[in-house]
């Protein structure tokens, strides 16, 4: 049994850590966020407050878990932000960098535990050493308000009584206070807290070392004074508990009433009591025993010093926004949409039974499907929306990438992001990361000129990068734009070429662009105006395409090059159109239908013995669906049948089928889970009756066809 | 039934393993019975493009889609006809569902080592190499078929191969 309670908790352990490490990278991730969004002007309270927020969260989680080494940097960090918070320090922009560092130094510790990657010492040592110089030089500057010591506290702190009695209702407390020695490590910060007291009352600090304390022993992290505090305040004895509450044990504070004014009292009497109590102070701690026995309740179950951060505002904390969510795994999300799923192909089964009932006796039973249908819907919608992210998430970590990027090479570069907000799936953004930094980078290393080269251009010397991001249709869209020279198309054709690539000089501009994303194109030493860093066009294009992507090239010469990557709306459920040929079913992803249409003989033509259809001008090639699929279909003769237009990124064909059926929103099943990858399908279905339809994959339709 | 209780009571001695037998036309086929998930009638299937012959289509079985073989026009023996007594097993082999069309289930065995002969060369319909042995019960003889073996050959079709 003990063998088993520990595993447990070892494991339990484990899994707090990592809830940890993905906290902690996602405040490095806003800190630098916020960082690199800062302008000259510097920050506002606001982003002060975050950064400071984002820094304070991580030393707190790293302290609770146990990663000391973490807590140093952050510690120092903190200290600063606080200087600057306070106005004790100016900012100045170069912070920004050194920051920046800190949070690097911060991300490499966290890796350090996390995947057990190399620690540099020497860059933790370095970056605390910059950062306590800053902290040193404007403490100087600011001294004395700034001093952090404990000797400075304490004279500081005792403040003069004033007229005591303003309240109608006075009481004078003795408190007593003996912390633990950690304290501040634990991010707990005396100054603020005496502040808080101060609020209540005219306070009065005097700072105890014990008497057998050996010299050798101090420690300037520890504390181990003892605080004696006088306060006057009309606050009750709870008022200031409260306020210890998240500092000090229950038996660590003790509080004494050393006499209570009630209104009709004297109030010139009240200026004296702190000198009593001074001279109370340095009595022995028994006669607040008493007091304490008596106290408010312990708070039990919450770390206590946590408590001013839940409040609203506190350290720029963003109302209730940050508690609103919480963090599922993402296999319950999927079994929850799979479920809905079911749930939904259930309600369709329900409504397609009851449809053969007669309306008129069974008038309850539909309008009650009817409610079934639309609560089901909704909830479906709620369920596909939970895997949905803002995009935001990926955009973020670009400005931080191109500014470092840009002065690297000299470059003055602009980053523009539009449509943050457009939602994508989970499962998409952390897939759509890798591609879009590829692209980015190049835009910077490759695409934009340096500003003398812009300016001889007759350009801005600053280049612009625009990310955008938008939803069309059932599709999500994402443009990597720069204005920088453009691709050559000479230079590339003469790569292909030596690659041994086929291309010709009579390639339109699309199809020569399209040549970079051939494996191999790209190498270190490749055209210096499209290549990367070894890592080819070909894996950006094959991620895009492992997501059901596609990507596609717009440049002109001298003014800029647009990369556009196409990507599905999400990955489990889909708008299609059934259709009928023979006796199976087959669905047609609705986004992807132009229109349906009955041809006429006139519009119909043979090419190389294929048949295409002219609509509006254009010849469509024809996909007979029963000749690809080896159907026994009940019609063959197009002008019998039915055409379904599609357009797939331009690309456009007509699928003959015998019948259109019905509108659905199905919920994409795979066949390879149990079977094997089927030509011209992108995944299957289950339809209201239980049957299973096969979902129809345009593109590779075509290939299909080209090939036959 | 009643032998599975049989052998379960005398445990212990040697392996003993269950089988669930099947026929394929006049041949009485078994097995492993943790390889099988369910037993289902034959229900209507949706065809898919260019598979071959044998793989009937897919089912949706409560949500999943489930590839069907039918063993008969694989391996030849029997006549391929669909009725009310047609019989599907449903079979967890390798991490994959799949179900098999046979002519009929009959029985669950259980077999001592000793019960199961080494299959001779040739004599079945299925390639000697997706048979672990030939096990006798009553007079009875039964081809016990590695399933996992069959299923995952490149010549079923069914999964898709490793290159």
């Amino acid at each position: 049994m003990t063998q088993s309670g520990q595993d447990n908790k070892s494991i339990d352990l484990n899994q707090f850590n990592q809830v940890f490490f993905e906290e902690c990278a996602e405040h490095l991730a806003e800190m630098e966020q916020i960082l690199v969004s800062l302008d000259d002007a510097g920050p506002d309270d606001e982003q002060l407050n975050a950064i400071f927020r984002a820094a304070h969260s991580i030393k707190g989680g790293a302290g609770i878990f146990g990663f000391q080494d973490m807590t140093v940097v952050t510690h120092v960090l903190e200290s600063l932000l606080d200087r600057i918070r306070n106005r004790e320090i100016p900012f100045s922009p170069a912070m920004v960098d050194l920051f920046l560092e800190a949070g690097d130094v911060i991300s490499m510790q966290l890796a350090g535990h996390r995947d057990g990657a190399d620690v540099s010492q020497e860059a933790i040592d370095r970056i605390r050493g910059k950062l306590q110089q800053v902290i040193d030089s404007g403490a100087v500057a600011t001294a004395p308000e700034a001093g952090d010591s404990i000797a400075a506290i304490a004279e500081e702190l005792p403040l003069q009584p004033e007229s005591a009695a303003s309240s109608p209702d006075c009481h004078c407390f003795e408190l007593e206070f003996r912390p633990d020695p950690d304290i501040f490590k634990r991010g707990t910060r005396l100054e603020s807290l005496f502040a808080e007291l101060e609020e209540l009352g005219e306070l009065t600090v005097a700072a105890e070392l014990p008497a057998n304390l050996d010299f050798s022993e101090l420690d300037p992290e520890s504390c181990f004074c003892c605080w004696r505090m006088t306060l006057v305040t009309a606050s009750s004895e709870a008022d200031i508990r409260e306020i210890f509450e998240f500092v000090a044990e229950e038996d660590q504070l003790k509080v004494r009433e050393i006499w209570e004014s009630s209104a009709a009292n004297n109030p010139v009497s009240a200026p004296e009591a702190p000198a009593v109590a001074v001279v109370d102070a340095v009595t022995p701690g028994e006669t607040f025993g008493q007091a304490a026995s008596g106290a408010a309740d312990p708070s039990a179950g919450r770390r206590a010093y946590d408590k001013n951060e839940l409040a609203p505002g506190a350290y720029g904390r963003r109302g209730s926004e940050a508690e609103s969510s919480i963090r599922v795994g993402v296999t319950k999300v999927d079994q929850l949409i799979n479920q809905v799923g079911e749930l939904v192909i259930t309600q369709l089964m329900l409504a397609q039974t009851a449809a053969a009932l007669d309306p008129v006796l069974h008038e309850n039973l539909h309008r009650s499907l009817l409610q079934l249908e639309r609560n089901t819907r909704d909830l479906q919608q709620s369920v596909m929306s939970i895997r949905l992210v803002p995009i935001s998430i990926v955009f973020s970590r670009f400005p931080r990438l191109v500014r470092e990027l840009a002065s690297k090479l000299g470059k003055q570069v602009e980053l523009k992001t539009i449509g943050d907000t457009t939602e994508l799936d989970k499962g998409l953004i952390e897939k759509i990361s890798d591609p879009l930094t590829h692209l980015v980078r190049n835009c910077l290393d490759h695409a934009l000129e340096t500003p003398a080269a812009r300016i001889a251009a007759g350009k801005e010397p600053g280049g612009t990068i625009t990310l955008r991001a938008s939803q069309t249709g059932g599709r999500i869209v994402i443009d990597v734009i720069d204005d920088g020279a453009g691709l050559n198309r000479e230079k590339i054709l003469a790569k292909a070429a030596e690659r041994g690539i086929p291309s010709s000089d009579s390639m339109s501009d699309e199809e020569v662009w399209q040549l970079i994303f051939a494996p191999g194109f790209s190498t270190a030493e490749a055209v210096t105006d499209i290549s990367g860093r070894g890592v080819g066009m070909d894996v950006v294009l094959r991620n895009v395409q492992s997501m059901s992507g596609k990507v596609a090239i717009v440049s002109q010469p001298g003014q800029g090059t647009r990369v556009t990557i196409s990507l599905p709306l999400t990955l489990a459920i889909l708008d299609g159109l059934s259709v009928a040929v023979g006796d199976e079913k087959f669905i047609v992803p609705l986004n992807s239908i132009i229109e349906s249409l009955q041809p006429n003989s006139a519009s119909l033509k043979t090419v190389n013995g294929k048949s295409v259809v002219l609509v509006r001008g254009d010849y469509i090639p024809i996909i007979p669906l029963y000749e690809l699929f080896n159907l026994p279909a009940r019609v063959t003769d197009p002008e019998k049948g039915i055409l379904v237009l599609i357009d797939v990124d331009g690309e456009k064909a007509a699928v003959l089928v015998d019948a259109l059926l019905d509108e659905h929103q199905v919920v994409i099943k795979s066949i390879e889970t149990n079977y094997r990858k089927v030509d011209g399908t992108a995944g299957a279905t289950i339809l209201g009756d239980g049957r299973v339809a096969l979902i129809l994959d345009v593109t590779s339709l075509l290939q299909m066809r080209n090939r036959n | 039934m009643q032998t599975g209780q049989e052998h379960s009571d005398r445990g212990g001695i040697g392996t003993v393993a269950e089988y669930l037998t099947f026929t394929l036309g006049t041949e009485e086929y078994g097995i492993d019975i943790l390889k099988v998930q369910e037993i289902r009638g034959y229900d209507v299937v949706t065809h898919i493009a260019n598979a071959p012959e044998f793989i009937k289509g897919v089912i949706n079985l409560r949500g999943v889609i489930v590839p069907i073989v039918d063993m008969r026009i694989k391996f030849k023996v029997g006549e391929p006809t669909y009725h009310e007594f047609t019989v599907v097993i449903i079979m967890n082999v390798l991490g994959r569902i799949i179900g098999m069309v046979v002519d009929g289930v009959s029985d669950v065995v259980a077999l001592n080592p000793e019960q199961i002969k080494p299959a001779p060369e040739m004599g079945t319909a299925l390639d000697t190499g997706y048979i672990t042995g030939l096990g006798t019960l009553n007079d009875q003889m039964l081809i016990l078929v590695d399933i996992e073996k069959l299923m995952s050959s490149e010549e079923m079709q069914v999964m898709e191969q490793a290159n």
